[in-house]
């Protein structure tokens, strides 16, 4: 009979005092707001970029289709202006913009360097939860190691990041002008990645914040590995802002 | 949470105990989440554009890697289904964002 009664009143009860009722702490709670936040922030700009892009023609297709791993000639822009494929009056087609690789000068390589960025961010985020698992278990030397891979995949991607903005602004794109289309092209990109890479650059100060303390056993001192999760949360919110930058700005 | 525990419980200092779930989940979410991009990648170069019906191809395809990234990597599928309301919920209302500015967008190129 007692253990009835203290059911009903825990079960009416959540919002009463006395118990956390989302059950999470006060540190996560926030940290899902301020990610929710964010989340408005980057809408905007992506909703933004949407209306923008919605403002201008579709690229048109290509007569002559450019296969993959096809000889990249220096002129290549000069000769897509004159064929009419990059021009202020329509948006570029992003295969024709992104199609540089790191080390393979001269090979027409659409999207591969992208692809190759979001994989190093979806690894980021996978030895990111392993660091978290790890804490759950209170392992002190695999946090360590997973929150010092996690560090390395964010540096990867920061600096392919630096690799793709110098190919960018050597071919001339400015936040004013640019060779490929309308301005509104470059100054978006510039703006939405600059945004999203300044997150990836703040996550990764942070994750080494956390990989200090881990190391020097603050976290075991403490009991619990929370802050890792935490800072987890924020680093795959930038991995899933990158899934939509990815698709709204190199696939479609 | 028990009625003895509650004169310990102090919203500013309280964290849940958890326990780890094993790393299989990890994994599996890391092959769900890379097929999707590969599966992105080949549509790209294979499939025609069928009238924007790629384009939300692509879309459809973003949101189901954000699924998992949610639900999988940030542990949202094993949290009170109150807290993940109130984070998903009002995100929704950025759809009608998305309407209203694509709508207006399409404005500009017609008048």
């Amino acid at each position: 009979m007692s253990t009835d009664t203290s059911a009903t009143v825990t079960e009416t009860k959540t919002w009463s005092g006395g118990r956390s009722p989302f059950n999470v702490s006060y540190g996560k709670l926030m940290m899902w707001i301020f990610l929710l936040s964010d989340a408005f922030t980057f809408s905007s700009l992506l909703i933004g970029y949407g209306a923008v892009r919605f403002s201008y023609p579709a690229p048109e297709a290509l007569v002559e289709k450019i296969a993959p791993m096809s000889h990249l000639s220096d002129d290549f822009i000069e000769q897509m202006q004159e064929i009419g494929a990059f021009s202020e009056k329509h948006w570029p087609s992003p295969e024709l913009v992104f199609n540089h690789f790191p080390f393979l000068h001269g090979v027409h390589l659409p999207l591969m360097f992208v692809s190759l960025m979001t994989f190093i961010l979806i690894f980021s985020s996978v030895t990111m939860v392993l660091a978290v698992e790890a804490g759950h278990r209170m392992d002190k030397k695999k946090v360590g190691i997973y929150m010092f891979y996690t560090i390395l995949g964010g540096l990867a991607f920061l600096g392919c990041q630096a690799w793709e903005w110098t190919q960018f602004i050597t071919e001339g794109a400015t936040l004013e002008h640019n060779p490929f289309g309308p301005a509104h092209f470059a100054a978006l990109f510039f703006m939405v990645t600059g945004f999203h890479g300044f997150h990836v650059f703040s996550g990764v100060v942070f994750n080494i914040m956390i990989y200090v303390n881990a190391r020097r056993g603050m976290y075991e001192k403490r009991g619990h590995y929370e802050m890792v999760e935490k800072v987890g949360l924020y680093w795959h919110f930038v991995d899933l802002v990158w899934v939509f930058v990815f698709t709204f700005f190199y696939l479609i | 949470m028990h009625s003895d525990n509650k004169s310990e419980y102090i919203p500013e200092t309280y964290i849940p105990h958890v326990e780890s779930n094993g790393t299989k989940e990890i994994w599996r979410t890391l092959i769900i989440l890379s097929i999707l991009t590969v599966v992105d990648i080949v549509l790209y170069f294979t499939m025609p554009p069928w009238g924007g019906f790629r384009n939300f191809t692509f879309i459809a395809l973003g949101i189901v890697k954000a699924y998992y990234i949610v639900a999988s990597f940030m542990h949202m599928k094993h949290e009170k289904i109150d807290l993940a309301a109130c984070i998903i919920v009002p995100f929704l209302l950025v759809l009608g964002l998305v309407a209203g500015l694509l709508y207006e967008g399409n404005f500009w190129l017609t008048s």
